[in-house]
């Protein structure tokens, strides 16, 4: 498999290019997640079971 | 600020469920019919509207987009409106949105068997059809946004997250697959041709599974376990990852579907590398899924939507691994055209669409009625019987193509293919598919076990057609600003229209670097000088084949493997396909590849063989084909057609649209002759000369080539 993608005649840099977006994707997405804020997530994954019960937002 | 009051509307849920439940039943009994005419030809009940290549394509449209697709929206309909605090935002929309949808598949149960169909795999549907698909979703789209947009909740949950990359993304693939040029009401050339066609459409193909079958139904997973389980999805933040990278990687996968064909190396390497990847984010919502139901397991036991939802979980992540271990080259060449893959499909269909899509029926029913379920001991026969429907069905479809796989390559010590004859290959597995259609017998008497108990259940109680509900309004100025507030991703999750085109950025990135290439540079393709357009008659033959769906049984790409060319002759090169508007590889071999079957055998021995394949192929389980030799050529079509392929590159002489039906008259008057000769009258102007003038011509371009074409053509 790693030969093929070796021998590429030309078209190796959609192939590197392509890793290297993935990568930068994958990295800002875990950064972004190890500084999640809990208080945020609670608030979020009880959407769903605590649908009746209103929000309250510190707002006008 | 005060209280709003404002109502769900249940009736569009109820009616998207009931669609479902009668598409599920029609889709599903279509699929068991097939199954046993795999067996006994005879069960396509001599008519040429019921048989394999024709019906074959209902059952896969009906099962996709009539039940998968109905179960989708009913579940986008409950849980959006409850997700965001708000009604749908249009009651008119939702309506045009149901009958429309409704109508399409109608469309399809017509013209399908009639044999109008563009051959691309689960996009079989014809240009007029195609447009109102589109108008549809679109109505679709607009219904969803609206109601994103007039929301009670600021913040949108993962699952409707899902929702607008589906919607997105169906859209894209949708458009960029139907690029058809039009030559009649339901008949029309596919824009791209050849290699570029197979990599549309497989990137159409595996999305479709990807967007369709699996992200929708992953927004209802985590929209539907936790409500079911009475506590929230186990991660939240996995959830996050789970999306992004789902939809990243899934785009670029496409290529896994055509390893060893002749699309460019590196096309077929990127796809192989990105399916590996892509258990990662499978398995992160699977493993999301099961350990939501964490410390619940109690409940499992007594809760049949539970277990319909675990066995679903479970199914979805076998289907996950095996599919990027079925993209590996070493098994894909095993695999690939065989019942293996069909199995591997049906544990993703049966296991993970059909299991959650009836945990959520069981769940939901009974809430819009508010009352009980008919009969729990009823759904509980139905969770055992199609377990064990799932079992029969994968357990000889994996069995069959194991063996079938190995005959195929199986060479005997003095270096010849020990089954040289296909049809021996086939006998082999004959009892596993009398097996498999048990098996799918014993799934269907599950679903209309289900259908009758919700139908109890509907009749016993009245429809709550507009539910109450209340929730506080959303102010349109966010007073708290802090930085947390601000990260990009609690952004998103506030503005819906950025989300979706962020999503549409991401998906377009693969989707992009995949297929520019290949359209744009020449070298990708290389052409061969003998490469000849087809003739008038063969150009008609091949529209035959296209009706009748040979290509759901045949392919027509020889593989470069020796077992391969042993068996069929030299192995394919792109330059070959580069007038066919559209490819015709398939993706099953139920029976031989026919690429280089021109010249193999006698006019007459095809024509037998099309009226009675036992009388050539004794033990044949092909579908005789006599309505070829009764019906007409229309011939008046083919100025048109000729004039369609010239616009759309082929080098025909120009005006040679004038002279096509001379010359086609010419050629179909010498195969009356020759099957003259050999006691065989029919008239020059049937169908079957057509199709016998058109296998006689495949691959045979590079056969005529006295050069020796370079490897890397």
């Amino acid at each position: 498999m790693f030969n093929q993608i070796k021998d590429l005649a030309g078209g190796e840099i959609y192939l590197i290019t392509s890793l290297l977006m993935f990568m930068v994707f994958f990295v800002i997405v875990g950064i972004y997640l190890i500084k999640l804020n809990q208080k945020h997530i609670e608030v979020m994954s009880a959407l769903p079971i605590e649908e009746n019960q209103t929000e309250v937002y510190e707002e006008d | 600020m005060q209280l709003e009051k404002f109502t769900y509307d249940n009736k569009i849920v109820r009616n998207f469920g009931i669609a479902t439940l009668v598409w599920g039943v029609i889709g599903m009994t279509v699929g068991l019919l097939i199954a046993m005419q795999l067996f006994k030809p005879a069960m396509n009940l001599g008519s040429q509207y019921t048989t394999f290549g024709r019906i074959r394509p209902l059952h896969t449209n009906a099962v996709i987009f009539a039940f998968v697709g109905n179960a989708i929206f009913m579940g986008v309909y409950y849980s959006l409106q409850r997700l965001l605090k708000a009604r749908m935002f249009s009651d008119v929309l939702s309506k045009i949105h149901f009958w429309g949808w409704q109508l399409i598949i109608i469309s399809a149960v017509i013209t399908l068997p009639l044999g109008f169909t563009t051959s691309h795999e689960y996009a079989e549907l014809e240009w007029p059809i195609d447009i109102a698909i589109t108008l549809i979703w679109v109505v679709f789209g607009v219904n969803m946004f609206g109601t994103i947009i007039k929301r009670r909740e600021r913040h949108l949950y993962v699952a409707i997250w899902f929702y607008i990359a589906t919607f997105v993304t169906i859209a894209v693939l949708h458009i960029v697959n139907s690029f058809e040029l039009p030559i009649s009401f339901m008949k029309s050339y596919y824009v791209y041709a050849g290699v570029q066609d197979a990599l549309v459409q497989w990137w159409y193909g595996h999305n479709a599974v990807a967007f369709f079958l699996t992200t929708p139904y992953l927004g209802m997973m985590y929209y539907f376990l936790p409500k079911m389980a009475g506590r929230p999805v186990y991660s939240y933040k996995l959830s996050i990852l789970h999306f992004w990278s789902l939809i990243f990687i899934y785009i670029w996968a496409g290529p896994h579907h055509l390893l060893y064909t002749s699309l460019p190396g590196w096309a077929q390497s990127l796809g192989v590398a990105f399916s590996i990847m892509l258990i990662a984010p499978s398995w992160g919502g699977m493993i999301n899924g099961l350990l939501t139901l964490r410390g619940a397991w109690d409940k499992v036991r007594e809760d049949v939507t539970l277990k319909f939802m675990v066995v679903a979980l479970t199914a979805y992540g076998m289907a996950t691994f095996e599919g990027p271990l079925l993209s590996l080259k070493q098994i894909n060449g095993v695999a690939h055209f065989t019942d293996w893959i069909v199995a591997h499909v049906h544990v993703g269909a049966l296991g993970w669409n059909g299991f959650l899509t009836f945990g959520v029926l069981y769940w939901l029913i009974p809430r819009i009625y508010k009352t009980e379920l008919y009969s729990k001991k009823l759904a509980g026969f139905h969770f055992w019987i199609g377990t064990l429907g799932i079992l029969f069905y994968a357990v000889p479809m994996y069995w069959a193509g194991f063996t079938q796989g190995l005959m195929w390559k199986e060479f005997t010590p003095e270096g010849l293919l020990k089954y040289p004859n296909f049809l021996a290959t086939t006998l082999q597995i004959i009892p596993m598919h009398v097996l498999r259609s048990i098996g799918g017998a014993l799934y269907l008497i599950g679903v209309i076990a289900m259908t009758y108990n919700l139908a109890k259940t509907m009749l016993s109680a009245k429809l709550v057609a507009n539910e109450p509900a209340e929730a506080m309004p959303l102010s349109k100025i966010i007073v708290d600003a802090s930085p947390a507030d601000k990260a990009w991703h609690r952004v998103l999750e506030r503005k819906p229209m950025k989300f979706m085109v962020f999503s549409l950025i991401i998906i377009l990135i693969g989707g992009m670097v995949e297929m520019m290439p290949t359209f744009t540079i020449q070298s990708n393709v290389p052409t061969i000088a003998s490469v000849k357009p087809y003739s008038a008659l063969e150009l008609q033959g091949r529209d035959l084949y296209i009706r009748e769906g040979c290509v759901n049984c045949h392919s027509q790409t020889v593989r470069p493997f020796r077992s391969e060319t042993e068996r069929y002759g030299e192995y394919s090169k792109a330059g070959e396909f580069v007038y066919d508007h559209p490819f015709l590889w398939g993706s099953k071999r139920t029976g031989p590849d026919l690429h280089r079957v021109g010249g193999k055998y006698s006019n007459a021995w095809h024509f037998n063989h099309l009226m009675d394949p036992t009388s050539m192929s004794p033990g044949s389980i092909m579908p005789p084909y006599p309505w070829l030799v009764e019906q007409k050529l229309d011939t008046s079509t083919t100025a048109s057609k000729i004039r369609a392929m010239q616009t759309l590159g082929v080098p025909y002489d120009v005006d040679y649209d004038q002279q096509a039906n001379n010359d086609l008259k010419i050629q179909a008057d010498k195969i009356a002759l020759d099957l003259k000769q050999n006691n065989i009258k029919v008239k020059s102007d049937r169908e079957i000369v057509a199709i016998i003038a058109y296998l006689q011509r495949l691959g045979t371009d590079i056969k005529a080539n006295k050069e020796p074409i370079p490897s890397n053509q």
